[in-house]
């Protein structure tokens, strides 16, 4: 049993990535009530364009320790052009559909995405050989964490002070916010619909593709990992409350911390441990802790 | 000019007759698909009282088929229960005893907080069977026994004869009974409840329809249909895995509902024989065949809803209005 | 015999008060017209009444059981029904099946699963009885959705008499129809009323000519409060009452009616 450290801090690590993927989850749910099923699959593209990158950063020679720089870069740029795409390709027919349309829409995108990889990239297992120790470990206060986890919970946690100053500061964010709240307000408003559409399904689709992008070098990336991720991302939105930021981020805390605690104390019920707490969020407060909304 | 009531009975009676005829004529392979095809429609028919009928929307319809299979390998492996009757009866008894507990809690809620319910606990009987392989064989699965079919030990035939001889009538039957009860159900003073939840919960509830109530009543019989689907296929297949409640194999059934359109009693059963053929087919040409069938569901979803049954029904009426 | 009755009632919205201590009581029998300007209160009196809203505070009894709160359909089984000012409808429905729902409903045959409906004579004929009395058995194939906007109204408004209530809360039942045509509903309503024997009638109205044609009784609600509960004799009595509730200019056009009647 690996001390209590220890399973934090990998709890917090598993909650950084997944926080990403919530928050694109939610933002775009907010705004365009979508709820994007497949924001595990961009995520999964994510983590296979970033190991990618980072081999043939490695293999042509650049200095090894600036790897991240490159495999942010990619996370980002990947997420800005996947997204527009798939949003004015398929998501726009679908506004002001039934929600069980738009979830059916999402799942058929899925479906593509996980051809999409195979076809690219094949089935068997990838990873970048261990290339988040080149950081080294770091002993905090009697754990031993690889300092490439503290990078990414530390990028994580940028990212979400960036979120909350563009929700609350930024005339994107009000739009945002005002929308989520009331969905004629936009229009009604007289902005451009169209284009905060676009922006904010490309904002989930980036923070979808960063979150796996930057778990890469911490894990093997697998075929099935985005739709193994929709649970948890799902998991995380009910425990936080959909729609709701703060939420996306106590919520990813929550269920990383959970797993981290499961994967070592009983890894038979990590899973359903989680799918417990689900179904009990659900029973006793539906909203999750900073929801709301009807259900 | 007969009819269109008599035109439609008439249909029915010739594919009812090729369905019955069809291992004589088509090669075991098809006629193994025919099984598949026998289960599948079982499960999505009742898959279509829920989500056609109701309008709910279920991500966990699977776990009621895999509830069904896995009673099916249980029944038959550990305890040595051969008799299918007993089996499927088993199987139901299980399935509605879980839908009723599941649906307790699910039918508070709509949309997609039901849909990602329902998912979370498909995917909970999952790890569920994973996790306890020592019980359930882990990801290998377990075997299913061949079951005795109305008493009689089959088991001196061939494999594949069985499978497309004696076992494809006796599912034959059973799928055409169990067509039978679901559109008595439909047409019943019930089906016409469940459609007006499905249009307005709230005028129903306004009209004394206690709302949740009866979408729990859709929940449990959906969840019976697909265990009895999921007994058939599993007996069929001869094997069982965690694999059949994967969220994903929800999916496959909602999408093989909305195919032959949703809400339309024969929809989802034209949808479960196209899927079912055109996957096979699909399979054979290309290993991407989710790729395409995921185009498939986008282009269903984005400009026909209504699946194959809402094309036919737009152009017959299109006809009509010629006329 | 109180019917319907209303105690003290309070309901808030965050700070803004919607109903600020309303009571009274409907007898048997009565017609009572609910007026007063647009967010006195009205509709979420009704929707108080009918259980739709809990209220902060107060009662609502139906005969002498207390209802308050109790749900839509759980009330629609005791007794009382309600239409909508916006349109409520089961858009996919034709006219016949949904009447049907109603008669299913009150007949208690919701839960029969394995009889057909369309050879269920009692519940088609009580189905095509209702749409008769609304002049909807012509239409009776058409689906809701196709009907022209007066005619979702009486639909909606004939699946609530397809209950058989004791009690029926219509709101706005005119709204959105042409003035010629008002007075032909309310006479179809009324005596649809006296045929299924509906024993009182509360309805929600803005034009005066009808309230004050056809009500026994009007409760005049202003800012959430009641600033009258009389009969139509009285009301013109008491001008303040009319003019406050009803703004100037359909002051004028109330007097002149009742200015024309005298004559």
């Amino acid at each position: 049993m690996e001390s209590i450290l220890n399973i934090l801090f990998s709890g917090v690590f598993h909650a950084s990535t997944l926080f990403l993927v919530a928050a694109g989850l939610q933002v775009v749910f907010g705004v365009q009530k979508v709820f994007n099923l497949a924001c595990g699959s961009f995520y999964a593209l994510g983590a296979y364009v970033g190991i990618v990158v980072v081999k043939s950063f490695v293999a042509g020679g650049f200095p090894t320790p600036l790897f991240i720089v490159p495999l942010i870069g990619a996370g980002l740029l990947l997420g800005f052009i996947i997204g527009p795409i798939v949003e004015r390709g398929l998501i726009k027919f679908v506004y002001g559909r039934d929600e069980t349309f738009q979830l059916l829409l999402t799942f058929a995108i899925v479906m593509m995405i996980e051809d999409v990889i195979k076809f690219i990239w094949g089935t068997s297992p990838q990873t970048t050989g261990g290339i988040d120790l080149i950081y080294g470990r770091l002993n905090l206060f009697g754990a031993t964490v690889p300092v490439y986890n503290l990078i990414v919970i530390l990028c994580s946690l940028i990212i979400a002070a960036l979120i909350g100053y563009i929700l609350l500061s930024t005339k994107f964010g009000r739009i945002i916010r005002a929308t989520a709240e009331k969905k004629e307000m936009g229009e009604a408003l007289g902005i451009n619909m169209k284009m905060v559409y676009i922006k904010v399904f490309t904002l989930g689709t980036v923070l979808g593709t960063l979150g796996g992008a930057l778990v890469i070098p911490a894990t093997a990336v697998v075929s099935e990992m985005g739709v193994e991720l929709i649970v948890l991302a799902f998991a995380v939105v009910v425990i936080g409350g959909l729609g709701s930021m703060k939420g996306a981020f106590i919520g990813a805390l929550a269920v990383g911390v959970l797993k981290s605690i499961a994967i070592s104390t009983f890894p038979e019920l990590e899973m359903l441990t989680i799918y417990i707490i689900v179904i009990a969020v659900l029973m006793i407060k539906p909203q999750g802790l900073f929801g709301g909304g009807k259900v | 000019m007969m009819s269109l009531k008599s035109t439609k009975a008439f249909i029915l009676i010739v594919i009812g007759l090729l369905l019955l005829g069809f291992p004589l004529v088509a090669s075991q392979y098809v006629s193994y698909l025919m099984l598949t095809f026998f289960a599948y429609a079982i499960m999505v028919l009742g898959l279509n009282l829920l989500f056609g009928y109701t309008g709910l929307l279920s991500f966990g319809h699977a776990f009621f088929m895999a509830v069904g299979a896995y009673t099916a390998a249980f029944l038959t492996g550990k305890f040595s229960i051969l008799c299918m009757e007993v089996i499927i009866v088993i199987a139901v008894i299980i399935s509605s005893a879980l839908a009723a507990l599941i649906g307790l809690v699910c039918v508070r809620y709509i949309k997609i907080y039901f849909a990602m319910l329902t998912l979370a606990f498909g995917m909970l009987f999952y790890s569920f069977l994973l996790k306890f392989y020592y019980l359930t064989g882990g990801d290998e699965g377990m075997r299913v026994l061949q079951p005795h079919l109305l008493g009689f030990n089959l088991s001196e035939i061939p494999k594949m004869q069985f499978l497309t001889g004696n076992y494809y009538f006796y599912c034959f039957f059973i799928f055409v009974l169990l067509v039978f009860v679901m559109w008595k159900i439909v047409s019943s003073p019930f089906g016409l409840c469940l459609k007006a939840i499905r249009d307005n919960p709230e005028k129903a509830e306004y009209l004394g329809i206690n709302v949740k109530r009866y979408r729990w009543y859709a929940f449990i019989i959906s969840g019976a249909y697909a265990a009895i689907g999921g007994v058939l296929l599993g007996s069929a297949i001869g094997h069982v895995d965690p694999g059949l409640t994967y969220w994903t194999h929800s999916g496959t059934l909602v999408f093989m509902t909305l195919l032959g359109g949703f809400g339309n009693f024969f929809g989802p059963l034209i949808g479960g024989a196209v899927y079912i053929f055109l996957q096979d087919k699909v399979m054979s040409l290309t290993t991407y065949w989710r790729f395409i069938f995921g185009a498939i569901l986008a282009f269903l979803v984005i400009v026909a809803p209504g699946g194959i049954a809402g094309v036919i029904s737009s152009l017959v009426k299109k006809e009509k209005s010629i006329e | 015999m109180a019917i319907l009755s209303a105690s003290d009632l309070r309901k808030y919205y965050r700070e803004f008060c919607a109903l600020d201590g309303v009571s009274f009581q409907i007898n048997e029998g009565e017609f009572v017209s609910i007026i007063g300007p647009n967010g006195a209160g009205k509709t979420t009196l009704i929707n108080v009444l009918t259980g739709l809203l809990t209220p902060n505070t107060g009662k609502v009894f139906y005969k002498d059981k207390e209802i308050t709160g109790i749900g839509p359909e759980k009330l629609s089984k005791m007794g009382v029904a309600r239409s909508f000012q916006l349109v409520n409808i089961f858009p996919n429905f034709t006219v016949l099946e949904f009447l049907m729902v109603s008669v299913v409903s009150r007949l208690g045959k919701g839960t029969n699963f394995y009889s057909s409906l369309l050879r269920d004579q009692k519940v088609t004929r009580e189905a095509l009885e209702v749409a008769r009395l609304f002049g909807l058995d012509e239409k009776k194939e058409v689906l809701a959705k196709n009907l022209p906007q007066g005619d979702k109204k009486m639909l909606d408004v004939a699946s609530a008499f397809a209950l058989h209530p004791e009690v029926i809360l219509l709101d706005e039942p005119t709204s959105g129809v042409s003035t010629s045509d008002k007075n032909k509903i309310m006479e179809t309503l009324v005596s649809a009323s006296k045929e299924i024997g509906i024993k009182s009638i509360i309805q929600v109205e803005h034009d005066m000519d009808i309230v004050f044609s056809f009500s026994d009784r009007i409760i005049a609600l202003h800012q959430g409060k009641i600033l009258s509960d009389s009969t139509p004799a009285e009301i013109e009595k008491n001008e303040e009452v009319v003019c406050t509730v009803v703004g100037q200019k359909e002051c004028f056009k109330i007097f002149r009616t009742l200015m024309d009647r005298e004559r």
